[in-house]
């Protein structure tokens, strides 16, 4: 890694009232990397992702963005130094058109022109004056990204993308992920269930389960390695089954 | 003609009042998605404010007792820096309210919200008479209002300016939100906060700065009308009802057809006035005021899709609900210590033990109706209304006995229930709430102030109940009030208590859960969803008309005032505050929020704050929906649980030997977990 962390979690505890889902996690992602964050359901993965993007407050460790300590900073502000969040659920604006969710979106400053965004979400360009509440939900989750992108994030979180979408789509949709870390240079960290097609994009990835960091490493490595994601997955029991 | 168009052209006075405040509740429900009932009590208020500083220099603050005026000068200010200081102060207030009422609520359900701004307008209104009595007052003119020639009209012309200030605003605020950063990102933060916080927008300081946005508008027009219609603290609060109407035209976002609206509904009523005096076969009394809320009424439920489709996002947070277990045996016990309440009482607490028992049966109608199917209705008094007055015409008019009397007058609000359930198939939430409040203002002004059905101010008398000769009045000679009349009032309110415990638990109680959980789930799973709305109603309605006409026999003689739509409000209010999904949080509201019950006047007879009631039950409510917003039945204070736990465990272990007792709670009424 020849730059410094962009987003470096250092023993980071998080959590809902107090009770900590996600212990003790370190995760790092560099500037023009792309990071997978895998793991079963309940793992803790929407967790570190909210409270990366500052909906949540870390209960312990420390999240640090640009060298910088940002725990407990609230996401509005985050969001203008940076981070965009594509949330699960995608909290778009139902009422508001496209064109009107990147007007705002964008922010003051360094913001994506809009013919750069077109270029990577074509999709978008024929719904420019259509409402978002009636977009179809692979549209839907272009717009999403769009709207996290034309900010030009320094960071990009991308929860579930494929959550309710075709592997079509899907397939069309995960390699975005890499030309924004290649032609804008921003770290990016996303959370997929489907580890095959993650593991594709990614050139490093982190398993979690419950709540625990239990493997990582280059996404190449990982790839070759089926049995350490599958006994990662579901747990020490079957690895020696699997091996 | 041109006397038509003279009053066309006066209507723009109020007209634009309307509109005004119409504009600053579409603000508010667009930015902080709140439907303030208080509204005009703020209008008022700033117009004491600048009423205080243009008479005589004083600034006015919203407290009591504490010295709550500044001299700001020995003599009044001139009209345009009295005019700024009240803006300014205006402005201030707004912070304060948003940041310690609204802000809090954020996150609350829609009705939480319009029970605190219901608080905040009875305490301003409270604070308003105690500080400045109930006397109108009147300050100089602000617009010109040299007379004005138009062909062969000749009117004031302020009347004209007020209403171009009225389209200047508009369009002011149209243009604002279309193309503006700020109106677009008060757009986006109000659908979807987490959405807004992911884009770099706080939500709370966009919803603030609409919030005193709106604040101000509301001075506004509280200081523009002022030298057109006195100032008092009631009519002005009470501008707040044809406001709301104009709002819900708007459908709380449009402020075009807000402001339109207004000034159409002002010289509507104008008309309607001038009207009056040609066609002498209209009835007099209170058309200006019905006919626009009948218009609204219809208008909205003809104009609404029926079930939300695609890009419709519908919140629907409810408040928690009782499951009475062992309804027949709390049934029981109730009848037995309401009966020994009574014996143990005398004199007016007696009388107030009595009034608590029939605000229990409204309270009932609203969990029936609002708990359970999760309807709002503000027209609760206007069934209870019509029941009285039928009481009224079927005993002291064609002399039915009590017996057949109480039930048939009780119907009689069904009817009516259904009719304004019909827009509840349409409308949802806290627009349904709003046409309901003006089915019951026009209700009021139409039927029960009409002198044949109402009484007029003298009201009408209620013959003393019989049963076979034996007399159940609530006097007797000198002995007023009897127990044997508070027992029959204790009868047929747990009566009415156990119909709604076994409602919960029987099918048509689950139809009706399913239906306020929601809808299109309802629908798929074969629930008839208009049907069991309507039945709700019915049922609602009939309860709420046999509260009606338990009060009537209490009072003897009934007048239009008691089912006025404030009452209903305040019945909406203390229900919802007490908790509305319980049986227990209606017997809660009856003893201890309501205004005539026990709590409130055994307070002012020991320790005499009757004075701040108003006030106090104002500020209670608020501060109740920021806190407790399940309802203070919801969990009720330990030794109170302690004591239920210890008496469910000595009934369970009378009946079933040593089983442990369950740990259920009874609160006053019936068993709840």
């Amino acid at each position: 890694m020849p730059d410094a962390p962009l987003l470096e979690l250092d023993g980071l505890d998080a959590g809902y009232a107090g009770t900590p889902v996600v212990r003790d996690l370190h995760v790092t992602v560099s500037p023009g990397e792309v990071v997978a964050l895998l793991g079963p359901n309940g793992a803790g993965k929407t967790t570190t992702m909210t409270t990366v993007a500052g909906l949540l407050d870390p209960i312990g460790g420390t999240v640090r963005f640009g060298g910088e300590d940002v725990g407990g900073v609230p996401a509005h502000l985050l969001a203008r130094r940076g981070i965009a969040l594509v949330p699960e659920g995608r909290a778009l604006f139902f009422g508001l058109t496209v064109r009107e969710h990147l007007t705002l979106a964008k922010g003051k400053g360094r913001a994506l022109a809009r013919d750069e965004l077109l270029e990577l979400l074509p999709e978008l360009q024929k719904c420019l004056d259509r409402k978002a509440g009636v977009l179809s939900g692979g549209e839907q989750q272009m717009l999403a990204v769009g709207r996290a992108l034309v900010s030009r994030p320094r960071l990009l979180l991308v929860d579930e993308m494929s959550l309710g979408l075709a592997p079509v789509i899907v397939e069309r949709l995960l390699p975005i992920l890499r030309r924004v870390a290649t032609d804008l240079g921003a770290g990016v960290l996303f959370v997929e269930q489907h580890v095959a097609l993650a593991l594709e994009v990614a050139d490093r990835a982190y398993v979690l389960n419950h709540g625990r960091l239990v493997l990582d490493g280059p996404a190449s490595d990982l790839r070759d390695r089926p049995d350490l994601l599958r006994s990662s997955y579901l747990g020490d029991g079957a690895a020696p089954a699997a091996a | 003609m041109s006397s038509y168009i003279l009053f066309l052209l006066l209507g723009l006075g109020s007209g634009a009042v309307y509109a005004m405040l119409a504009l600053g509740l579409v603000l508010k429900h667009r930015a902080a998605g709140v439907v303030d009932f208080g509204h005009g009590a703020v209008a008022m208020f700033i117009a004491y404010v600048y009423l205080g500083l243009r008479a005589d220099g004083t600034l006015q603050f919203p407290w009591i007792v504490i010295p709550h005026e500044l001299t700001l000068r020995s003599s009044g200010l001139a009209t345009i820096p009295a005019m700024v200081v009240a803006l300014v102060y205006a402005a201030i207030l707004g912070v304060v309210m948003y940041w310690t009422i609204y802000r809090p609520l954020r996150h609350a359900t829609p009705l939480t919200r319009v029970c605190a701004s219901v608080g905040t307008m009875l305490a301003l209104q409270a604070i308003a008479v105690l500080n400045y009595g109930t006397t109108a007052k009147s300050t100089p003119t602000i617009l010109p209002s040299s007379p004005l020639k138009i062909g062969d009209i000749t009117i004031p012309s302020d009347r004209l300016w007020l209403a171009g200030i009225v389209i200047l605003l508009a369009a002011a605020l149209g243009a604002v939100y279309r193309y503006t950063r700020f109106g677009l990102a008060t757009r986006a933060s109000a659908e979807n906060e987490r959405g807004a916080a992911l884009v770099g927008l706080s939500a709370t300081r966009i919803a603030l700065g609409n919030w005193v946005l709106a604040t101000l508008l509301a001075g506004l027009a509280g200081i523009l009308i002022a030298p057109i219609s006195t100032v008092d603290p009631t009519s002005y609060t009470l501008f707040i009802v044809p406001a709301l109407g104009c709002a819900l035209i708007a459908r709380f976002t449009s402020f075009g057809v807000a402001a339109a609206a207004g000034l159409a509904l002002g010289m509507l009523q104008s008309e309607i006035t001038k009207l009056l005096s040609v066609w002498s076969w209209l009835p007099e009394q209170g058309l200006p005021q019905a006919i626009p809320f009948l218009f609204i009424v219809v208008a909205m439920t003809m104009l609404s899709r029926g079930v939300g489709a695609r890009g419709g996002t519908v919140e629907l947070q409810n408040p928690s609900l009782g499951r009475p277990s062992r309804p027949y045996a709390t049934t029981l016990l109730c009848f037995v210590a309401g009966i020994v309440i009574l014996m143990a009482l005398h004199g007016s607490l007696r009388t107030a033990f009595i009034a608590s028992l029939v605000w229990i049966v409204l309270s009932l109608s609203l969990t029936v109706l609002t708990g359970y199917v999760g309807q709002v209705s503000l027209a609760q008094m206007s069934f209870a209304g019509l029941s009285g007055f039928v009481l009224s015409h079927l005993t002291a008019g064609a002399g039915l006995p009590f017996i057949l009397a109480l039930p048939l007058a009780s119907l009689a609000a069904v009817p009516l229930g259904l009719l304004i359930g019909l827009p509840a198939l349409r409308l949802r939430g806290v627009n349904l709430a709003v046409v309901t409040l003006a089915a019951a203002f026009a209700l009021d002004a139409l039927v029960f102030n009409s002198t044949w059905f109402g009484g007029g101010l003298a009201g009408r008398a209620i013959p003393t109940p019989k049963l076979f000769g034996w007399d159940l009045g609530i006097a007797k000679g000198d002995t007023y009030p009897r127990v044997i009349f508070g027992v029959v009032v204790l009868l047929f309110t747990c009566g009415a208590g156990l119909l709604v415990a076994r409602l919960r638990t029987a099918p048509a109680g689950r139809m009706m859960i399913a239906v306020r959980s929601n809808e299109r789930a309802a629908a798929a799973a074969g629930i008839d969803v208009a049907r069991t709305k309507l039945l709700a109603f019915g049922l609602s309605a009939f309860i709420a008309g046999l509260g009606g006409t338990l009060f009537a026999y209490q009072q003897q003689n009934i007048s239009p005032p008691s089912f006025a739509v404030f009452t209903s409000l305040s019945l909406l209010a203390v229900t919802y505050v007490a908790g509305v999904g319980r049986i227990a949080g209606a017997v809660v509201a009856g003893i201890m929020l309501s205004s005539t019950g026990l709590f409130v006047t055994a307070a002012d007879k020991w320790f005499g704050v009757g004075e701040y009631q108003a006030l106090v039950a104002g500020v209670a409510l608020t501060l109740t929906a920021i806190k407790q917003p399940d309802g203070i039945a919801a969990s009720p204070p330990p030794p109170l649980v302690a004591l239920g736990k210890k008496l469910s465990g000595v009934w369970a272990g009378r009946r079933n030997g040593d089983t442990a007792p369950p740990a259920a709670t009874p609160v006053g009424g019936v068993v709840e977990r």
